[in-house]
């Protein structure tokens, strides 16, 4: 028996990491000795500043080095190093650190006086949202009450950062849940800004919910099938009276 | 748990930002229960801290943590030592007189005696009521000290004389990584953040708009570039003429240069006078010198604008930045201070580097709309994301938090 699952938010708390970097070398330098945090901070977290683009931008390193440095090729494959959220972190850093080795023995461009690079370090401040799976198709259930940051966190921080006991998805197959936990493990693989991330999951997770629906609807009576499909048509009745809005868009 | 109260600001945010953000936010909250916060400033009218602080307050006690605000109080001489001493730790000030201590330290004693600061957290915000430190009641309180102007060109006579009482804080916070000195208390970063239902960002209906250009002599006929900021030589109003020269030369367009801090400053005034001279040469220029207060014209002028300009050479955090954006206002700006993190190039605005670069961001903007309205909509996005208060508290609440 697997315990449940209490679903936490986040809040970050953002503090410098004491470097800077004015030109490719001191980021080299920066990156090769910041904790990893703060790789976590500049790279991935990028997503959870923009949880409703169309698509993400550039991780911290790229937009940087494109912005002040000037350089649109290191840039892009900074940025192309950083596109994958699940990475181990130290993977990750010797990833752009080969990128950065490479490049300087090309170019030492220097930003601008006012345009150095800070490096930032960030810990989470975690806090109980009161909701708990006690088996996993509760989570599909929970899911939309869940906001950007609790999501992030559960799918993508607690992987990569821990605590493991936080990792969503591990508790999904812990549960035996792959069917579940599968979808979510590659959708989050795949860098979707935040927002579209927690739809496609849950439209996925609402698909495959429907064969273990049909099986158990079919053993079910007729008067329990009929009273269901009411209720159904009650929801749906219901949200054509009262049209939920998202905030704006 | 606490409950959104109907009809308060909670509620009203909520319809923004999204009932998950406020489940989360409520559910931060939830770990200050059985705490009480007092907020320190110097005004209760006037000026960002102010201006945020009415609004902060209440969020703050509708989520259920007891929050109350005290203002420190002072006569002429205190105002005259802490105005120099806010300017030197801009940059640009004259030294500190032992009487200008000593007037500082009797003051901060008696509003010391007199502040209700019983809380068990208390959060004080800029330098001027920053000694009050050395007369905490208990050490069981925290302190913690929330700086809004930005240090990096803070003058060191000064500096060292504000250092010690910050020391003995709890943590600090400051608006951005490159406002930081070195302390060596825990440290945090909260960006500042903007109020959607204030005069200056509030929704505004055409025929308003059109009533308070009307009223300020203003043509209703564009399009209109403008650059709302203080007459300061950092935010170059010349370079802006200059390039909007550029512009005019290519495309017909009206600039506006408005803003204030030219009455009670003389190099204000000065870079006034040079900018209408100036102005008065260039064809469909127009320079508007905006009183204290002008919020609501604020808000008008930036709505009217096609594009908005900030060609700053330095900057705070350019808070001007996020309220056009949340007006989905198409920006050109400099990438200084604070609005690189605003503006995300070619997603939530357009960055310039010189005089020609701003002139071909804003010849763009004028020929394109769906440029500008695909900004627009990416920067409002942007904006309720990471400036609105609801992401100050929650950023506060998480350093407050992490002290108990």
């Amino acid at each position: 028996m697997t315990a449940p699952f209490p679903f936490s938010t986040v809040a970050h708390l953002e503090y410098p990491a004491g470097h800077s970097a004015s030109d490719l070398p001191s980021l080299r330098e920066g990156i090769a000795s910041v904790p990893p945090e703060s790789l976590f901070f500049h790279v991935t977290r990028v997503s959870l500043r923009h949880p409703r683009a169309r698509d993400l931008p550039p991780n911290d390193f790229a937009n940087w080095t494109a912005s002040a440095l000037q350089e649109p090729e290191i840039a892009e494959r900074l940025a192309f190093a950083g596109a994958q959220p699940l990475a181990p972190l130290e993977e990750l850093r010797a990833s752009l650190l080969r990128i950065l080795d490479e490049a300087s023995k090309k170019r030492a461009e220097t930003a601008a006086q006012g345009a150095a690079f800070h490096f930032i370090s960030a810990r989470s401040v975690k806090a109980d949202l009161g909701l708990v799976a006690e088996e996993p198709e509760q989570v599909v259930h929970l899911w939309p009450r869940i906001d950007f940051a609790s999501a992030f966190y559960h799918l993508v921080e607690a992987r990569v950062l821990g605590p493991a006991e936080d990792d969503l998805v591990a508790w999904l197959r812990r549960a035996g849940a792959a069917r579940i936990a599968d979808p979510a493990e590659e959708l989050t693989g795949g860098g979707l800004p935040l927002m579209r991330l927690h739809r496609e999951i849950a439209a996925r997770w609402r698909r495959s919910l429907i064969p273990a629906r049909l099986l158990r609807r079919a053993e079910e009576p007729d008067a329990a099938r009929r009273q269901d499909a009411r209720a159904v048509v009650a929801r749906f009745a219901g949200r054509l009276r009262r049209p939920q809005r998202e905030p704006e868009e | 748990m606490s409950e959104v109260q109907a009809g308060g600001w909670l509620e009203r945010y909520a319809q923004l930002v999204g009932p998950g953000t406020l489940r989360a936010l409520e559910a931060l909250a939830r770990k200050l229960h059985g705490h009480r916060l007092v907020m320190v400033n110097t005004t209760k009218t006037g000026g960002g801290v102010a201006e945020i602080l009415h609004r902060v307050v209440v969020i703050l006690n509708e989520l259920g943590v007891p929050t109350t605000w005290e203002v420190m109080e002072g006569d002429e001489r205190f105002f005259g030592v802490t105005k120099k001493m806010h300017n030197a730790l801009h940059g640009h000030g004259e030294k500190l007189t032992s009487e200008d201590r000593a007037i500082y330290a009797e003051r901060t004693r008696r509003e010391a005696e007199r502040l209700e600061l019983d809380g068990d957290l208390i959060l004080i915000h800029d330098p001027q009521p920053a000694g009050l430190i050395s007369l905490r009641r208990s050490k069981a309180q925290r302190w913690v000290w929330r700086c809004h102007i930005d240090l990096s060109s803070r003058d060191p006579d000064h500096w060292e004389f504000l250092r010690p009482s910050i020391a003995q804080y709890d943590a600090s916070i400051f608006s951005a990584i490159e406002f930081v000195p070195p302390l060596d208390i825990p440290t945090y970063l909260v960006p500042p953040s903007i109020d959607p239902f204030s005069e200056k960002n509030r929704e505004m209906g055409v025929e308003e708009m059109l009533a308070i250009l009307d009223r300020l002599g203003l043509p209703r006929r564009g399009p209109w570039v403008t650059q709302i900021s203080r007459f300061d030589r950092i935010k170059d109003p010349l370079g802006v003429i200059e390039a909007f020269r550029m512009v005019r030369s290519r495309r017909r367009a009206r600039l506006l240069l408005a803003g204030g801090g030219a009455s009670d400053d003389p190099e204000g005034a000065e870079v006034l006078a040079e900018v209408r001279e100036r102005a008065a040469k260039s064809k469909d220029v127009t320079v508007l010198e905006l009183p204290p207060g002008s919020d609501i014209e604020i808000n008008a002028l930036q709505r009217a604008s096609t594009v908005v300009m900030q060609k700053s050479l330095r900057e705070g955090f350019a808070l001007t930045v996020s309220e056009a954006l949340w007006k989905r206002r198409a920006v050109v700006a400099s990438a200084v201070g604070g609005i690189p993190l605003q503006i995300l190039n070619e997603r939530t605005g357009l960055l310039a580097r010189s005089i020609e670069g701003a002139a071909l961001q804003t010849v763009r903007l004028l020929d394109n709309a769906d440029l500008r309205h695909d900004l627009g909509a990416e920067g409002r996005a942007h904006v309720r994301e990471n400036f609105l208060h609801t992401r100050e508290v929650r950023d506060t609440i998480a350093v407050l938090s992490s002290l108990l």
